[in-house]
């Protein structure tokens, strides 16, 4: 039943290293239907007292979801084209088993409404053919949603990686990020 | 044939051979070994039966994955424990407010709220008023001689009585109408947010989503159906409409296990979920090494990497420690800071 | 009588500001809007292209504009939640009048209109034409600034007439006209993005431009060098290549000493100096002393990361200068300015594809805004107004005599000087703020009470309307059609997406029923905006800023067209000066000689610490639109004291704890944020807020003797920690401006 103009070239990469913490894309997420007002990208800063770096953090869309897998209530479900949905409203039971395991520190709980919400790259643009509203906005473009060729044409000297360490834990995931030329994983100690 | 028994789960199997044995006994119990049974509902006990019997199956399968095993034990563990009193009294609060009343639904929407607890009210009452017929644990006669009282049998033993005619009569008599009238409307709210919902118009699925509201609005008209039938038609259409009536309600209760209603089920974790929290909360909590707040329970951090050790997951890092005892805001802050390394090493930020 | 009616807290109570959410499931409609707007966004100088939802006439959300070539799509929060501010609780639905003790009550359009014609005559019969004054503003289309230059002078018939870009970069006029004789920046923002080396010299781009942050980093992508001058790391230094943070006030002491290098090393264009520029020679006398010992000592940056700078600079083969309020606020902002366009004449990188110069206007018409005659010494095509010919062409235009012409009057804040020495008796002001967004504000403050009469319009109640006789409800943005010109010279064209609501009126309605009740209706005959337009077209003709070849369906053809464009079939002008043909009387650019000189308060033993002033990337201007904005006011609740942990240790100061900030003109109480990207001599706080959270309460009001800006980036002051630990939002309603 969905409208499905899902357009499986496109992708999307990350660059914190532009973010400049301006909360485009945290008010834009809000506008996305899917998630009602609520917003479910983060951006924080790092460490204020020594720098204005920030982070921008959407969902990675990960191959094997460690949210999906500790889910009590098999609420978290990924689709055929990789996208890892919010939680299944009538199953999700809030208990933030989610929230706590995934690496990249996505899932919000929405506390009074016992329910963990997620970034689902606006399903609703994304399966319409348009680009995510964070990307769309995104006026350092840290957040990106193009095709490979576009990012690799526009960003010559930078690889897109999608491969994540966490400790012992290698993480695969849908959402690229941006780093120099050489690197292959995200070593994240 | 062999492979679907292989994958069978044998606990569940038992376990819901045990659920579905139960029923069966309590409905010769409790119409004295069928007495006052009415036959005209075998349908429908043979669709309860199967029912229990799927549901019991799924819920133990579903107990059984790590995630939930572990929420179930904590639950139990933690109910039972010297604070039951006040853990018990909490979590009878909860089932009202949360299962019965589906409070937290109004946080989410208050039209969707309204349209839940309409639909669920409708449901569960109409539940109340025909497991009770079908098992044949209640029924209603007549007694010689007095032909306006109505005297109601539960289990077997006289529990009141209420004159022909009477207000009470006519609630009674017609609550499944009421049902029926709650059922839709609150369906009706639900599929005008299908329709009108960018989000959901986005997201839904037929399967998950639109059939379940289909069914139950195909029960509750097939059911108004009956009644429009005997009060207006003189019963004329009484053989159509009891027939697609059975059809939709069977249907519903083979599809209970399997399809979107088991969320009615699985809801109830939600109360150990909440136990799980306070009691978390009450033992201690991490401190996240980033952002020095406290951001869960030491308890939960602790489950969630054993949790993950079982799923094949594993966080823990060379020095003993785990990505896990990092706040998600400490490690989205950890993720940064490792990518600022690796770009300021390269010596470009950009390109 | 301008003093408030009652007290403040009522009129917040029922004028706010107040904060606007989006209800969680959208507003109705969002989801099936009867149409699409195509427009900009109604805030900052980039005008980046937007789409508005209309349902009902009722804005309910936007779609990004992707095919504006400017920026795709792209948008910061205000952009975001610009939206808002229509359909908003606080909206002023009809036009208002004073009432002492009680506040204000509805006022009939006839009413608001007899009463401020009435008080305009009888205050110039009185006291003089010129004193009855008008303040405006840019954040209004061309057709308005237009047409209040033209009511000022020929219906209010005054002289006082000035606009809020005086706080604005009028230091960027000042130098571009002294220096190429036209006031423009001299690229269109595609220049940037090939540019070899780029400086950003006093503008946070990545709070008060976060759109031209993707054409940075692109450069960046390319192999640009970036440089950034600010006494704060700000985001965009945080990766830059280079971060010089100069103190308050040290920066033509550092493009000084640069222009020294680039002489010594001889990094210089000598082509191009000697064949399109005059006044080199003078330029390099006056900076010969300035050694890198010097500028260390001038600038507080360490002199290897000058020199590192002017090597960049001065071997690059393209490059870009940029720059905003940071080096323009100062009493020698134009001196700053023409620092900075003597490195560019040097080496020569002007008027020619990635070499690129220029000012980023603040205001969303800050660049048109200046153009067409609401400046006190200017006329329409950016002429002037004490020039005889240009006096005459104008008069020609608007069918006036030209010896009834008022000439040249005050600038903006010597209007508020002359309303306090009660030279100025009435005022009317439109699109203008000035009890937040002027420096020392107490002292306007004082100024709005002497006055006998002020009429307002708007649409919501500021803090400056809040001492009006009368507010007459006006137009937000998307209420009237029209143009502006983008802060890279592009005029683009705004769409009316609904109409104003209950019993507002569009602004240039109300202007134009006022001058016909002033008796000069003949002239304010106006069709429509693209009527107002076209005699704009003819009024700048011939001008430095040459509209004429615009018309209203070219802009929506090519998506803006660029100024100068002088006839119809020309183009427009993305890059200036490919001609090396300056506007200058001898047709060269010039270089200025720059001597050094300090801030007009330097810190002391009484006042040790400097005081800086800026924007956080939320909040817009004085915020009349953003402080109702619910998520704008969320994101950056109050205004904080940023000071460096060195500075803060010497006080005690730690994060959170509450601060008295002293300066000889007021005192206010900030909660500190202690951080590391602050020189340690400075301290920084934000301006948008009113009441007693404003920053304006302690700048000073001296002003640059050529462009008459106030001080707002350098003043002295002294810090007293209060020793209370406040919490996260120590005042949840500083957005409101209480007392």
């Amino acid at each position: 039943m969905p409208a499905t103009d899902y357009n499986q070239e496109m992708a999307f990469f990350v660059d914190m290293q532009r973010c400049i913490g301006c909360h485009a894309c945290e008010m834009a997420c809000a506008e996305c239907e899917t998630n009602g007002q609520e917003s479910m990208i983060h951006v924080n800063y790092v460490n204020r007292a020594e720098s204005v770096q920030t982070t921008v953090q959407v969902c990675m869309h990960c191959e094997d979801p460690a949210c999906a897998n500790v889910c009590p209530a098999d609420a978290i479900h990924k689709d055929d084209f990789g996208v890892v949905h919010s939680a299944n409203t009538s199953r999700c039971i809030g208990c933030s088993n989610c929230v706590l395991a995934c690496p990249f520190g996505v899932p919000k709980k929405m506390e009074e409404a016992e329910l963990m919400m997620k970034c689902n790259m606006c399903y609703d643009r994304t399966s319409a053919g348009k680009k995510p509203m964070c990307a769309t906005v995104c006026p350092s473009q840290a957040l990106f949603y193009g095709t490979r060729e576009e990012i690799e044409r526009m960003r010559p000297d930078s690889v897109p990686v999608n491969s994540f360490k966490f400790g012992k834990q290698e993480v695969n995931t849908k959402v690229s990020i941006m780093m120099p030329k050489g690197t292959h994983q995200l070593i994240v100690e | 044939m062999n492979r679907l028994f292989r994958t069978l789960n044998k606990t569940a199997l038992v376990k819901a051979a045990i659920a579905a044995v139960l029923v069966v006994i309590m409905v010769l119990i409790g119409s004295r070994n069928l007495q006052y049974f009415d036959p005209a509902l075998i349908a429908y006990l043979i669709g309860t039966v199967f029912a229990v019997f799927g549901i019991a199956y799924r819920y133990s399968v579903w107990i059984q994955r790590p995630p939930t095993r572990l929420y179930w034990r904590r639950s139990m563990q933690f109910l039972f424990s010297r604070h039951f009193i006040p853990y018990f009294l909490r979590s009878i609060r909860l089932f009202f407010r949360n299962i019965m009343f589906q409070r937290f639904l109004a946080y989410r929407g208050r039209t969707r709220w309204i349209g839940h607890f309409l639909l669920a009210t409708g449901c569960v009452l109409a539940f109340a008023i025909t497991i009770p017929l079908t098992f044949g644990w209640i029924h209603f006669i007549l007694k010689p001689g007095d032909d306006i009282t109505y005297y109601t049998y539960v289990f077997g033993f006289e529990a009141g009585s209420f004159a022909l005619g009477s207000t009470l009569a006519f609630i009674a008599f017609h609550g499944l109408v009421w049902c029926s009238v709650l059922v839709t409307a609150g369906v009706v709210i639900m599929m005008k947010r299908r329709l009108t919902n960018g989000g959901l118009i986005a997201t839904q699925g037929f399967e998950n989503d639109w059939l379940p509201l289909i069914l139950l609005m195909a029960i509750s008209l097939t059911g108004l159906g009956i009644s429009y039938d005997y009060t207006f038609l003189g019963g004329k259409t009484y053989q159509f409409m009891a027939v697609t009536h059975a059809i939709t309600v069977i249907l519903f209760l083979v599809w209970l296990p399997f399809g979107k209603f088991f969320h009615i089920f699985q809801r109830l974790a939600q109360l150990g979920a909440n136990l799980y929290k306070k009691e978390g909360s009450r033992r201690g909590m991490a401190v996240c090494p980033h952002t020095k707040k406290a951001f869960a329970s030491q308890t939960h951090v602790d489950d969630l990497k054993k949790i993950t050790r079982e799923l094949d997951f594993d966080f823990s890092k060379e020095d003993g420690t785990s990505h896990l005892d990092l706040s998600p805001e400490g490690k989205r802050s950890a993720l940064a800071r490792a990518h600022f390394r690796a770009r300021q090493e390269s010596g470009h930020f950009f390109g | 009588m301008a003093k408030l009616p009652v007290a403040v807290d009522q009129l917040i109570k029922q004028y706010g500001p107040h904060k606007a959410y989006t209800p969680q499931a959208g507003f109705y409609g969002a989801h099936e809007p009867d149409k699409l707007v195509k427009t900009h966004c109604c805030y900052c100088g980039m005008q980046c292209g937007i789409q508005l939802k209309v349902k009902d006439n009722k804005v309910t959300g936007f779609e990004p504009w992707m095919e504006f070539p400017f920026n795709e799509g792209r948008l910061c929060p205000k952009g975001v939640q610009r939206y808002l501010q229509n359909n908003h609780p606080d909206r002023l639905l009809s036009s208002i009048q004073r009432v002492e003790g009680k506040g204000f009550e509805p006022v009939s359009w006839d009413r608001a209109m007899a009463k401020t014609v009435s008080e305009v005559k009888r205050i110039q019969e009185k006291y003089g034409r010129n004193a009855f004054a008008m303040l405006s503003g840019v954040s209004i289309t061309n057709e308005k600034s237009y047409m209040v230059g033209k009511f000022a002078r020929v219906a209010l018939k005054t002289a006082n007439l000035d606009y809020n870009g005086r706080l604005c970069m009028v230091s960027a006029g000042g130098g571009n006209k002294k220096a190429f004789g036209l006031d423009r920046s001299s690229n269109s923002w595609a220049d940037l993005a090939h540019a070899e080396v780029i400086i950003v010299a006093g503008a946070n781009i990545s709070e008060t431009f976060p759109t031209l942050t993707h054409y940075i980093w692109q450069a960046r992508d390319n192999g640009a060098k970036l440089i950034v001058v600010d006494p704060r790391v700000i985001p965009l230094a945080r990766t830059a290549d280079l971060h010089l943070p100069v103190r308050p006030g040290g920066d033509s002491a550092l493009f000084g000493a640069m222009l020294k290098i680039l002489a010594d090393n001889d990094w210089l264009d000598h082509d191009f100096i000697n064949n399109y520029t005059s006044g080199f020679e003078e330029a390099i006398a006056a900076v010969k002393d300035y050694d890198l010992d010097w500028a260390e000592e001038q600038t507080g940056i360490p002199k290897e990361k000058i020199m590192a700078a002017a090597r960049l600079w001065g071997k690059a083969k393209t490059s870009f200068l940029l720059h905003a309020r940071g080096i323009e606020h100062h009493t020698k902002g134009v001196e700053n300015v023409l620092s900075c366009i003597n490195l560019v004449l040097a080496t020569g990188r002007i008027g020619k594809p990635y070499c690129g110069y220029g000012t980023i206007t603040g205001q969303g018409n800050g660049q048109g805004g200046r153009e067409h005659g609401h400046k006190c010494d200017q006329l329409p095509g950016n002429r002037d107004i004490t020039n005889p010919e240009h006096r005459k062409y104008i008069a020609g235009v608007w069918g006036i005599d030209e010896k009834e012409m008022p000439g040249k009057g005050l600038t903006a804040y010597e209007q508020i000087e002359a309303i306090h020495r009660g030279e100025i008796k009435g005022l009317i002001s439109i699109c203008f703020n000035p009890l937040v967004s002027l420096p020392n504000n107490n002292f306007v403050r004082e100024a709005l009470e002497k006055l006998e009469f002020y009429m307002c319009i708007d649409s919501f109640l500021s803090e400056t309307a809040r001492h009006a006789d009368i507010v007459m409800a006006g137009s937000l943005h998307e209420e009237e059609e029209g143009t502006v010109t983008t802060a890279e010279g592009r005029v683009v064209k705004i769409n009316e997406a609904v109409t104003p609501p209950g019993r507002a009126r569009r602004d240039g309605e109300i202007l134009m029923e006022l001058a016909a009740r002033l008796g000069v209706g003949d002239k304010f005959n106006y069709a429509s905006s693209e009527a107002i337009f076209n005699e704009l077209r003819i009024a700048s003709r011939g001008g430095t800023a040459d509209y004429y070849g615009i018309t209203y369906k070219k802009i929506v053809d090519n998506m803006g067209i660029f100024w100068p464009c002088p006839s119809l079939d020309h183009p427009g002008t993305p890059r200036l000066w490919e001609d090396r043909k300056f506007k200058t009387p001898d047709g060269r650019a010039h270089f200025n000689p720059v001597p050094y000189r300090p801030a007009s308060e330097v810190t002391d033993r009484e006042y040790p610490v400097v005081l800086t002033t800026g924007r956080v990337v939320s909040q817009y201007l004085s915020g009349t639109s953003t402080r109702r904005i619910g998520k704008l006011v969320d994101q950056y609740p109050e205004p904080l004291l940023e000071i460096h942990p060195g500075l803060a240790l010497q006080y005690g100061i730690k994060d959170r704890d509450l601060v008295r900030v002293e300066t000889r003109r007021g005192q206010a109480e900030f909660p500190a944020q202690v951080v590391e990207t602050i020189r340690e001599d400075t301290v920084f706080i934000p301006y948008h807020w009113g009441g007693k959270h404003s920053a304006n309460q302690l700048t000073i009001g001296n002003l640059d003797p050529i462009s008459k800006i106030p001080e707002f980036k350098v003043c002295a002051c002294r810090l007293t920690p209060l020793g209370e630990q406040v919490p996260d939002t120590m005042t949840e309603t500083a957005y409101q401006s209480g007392l």
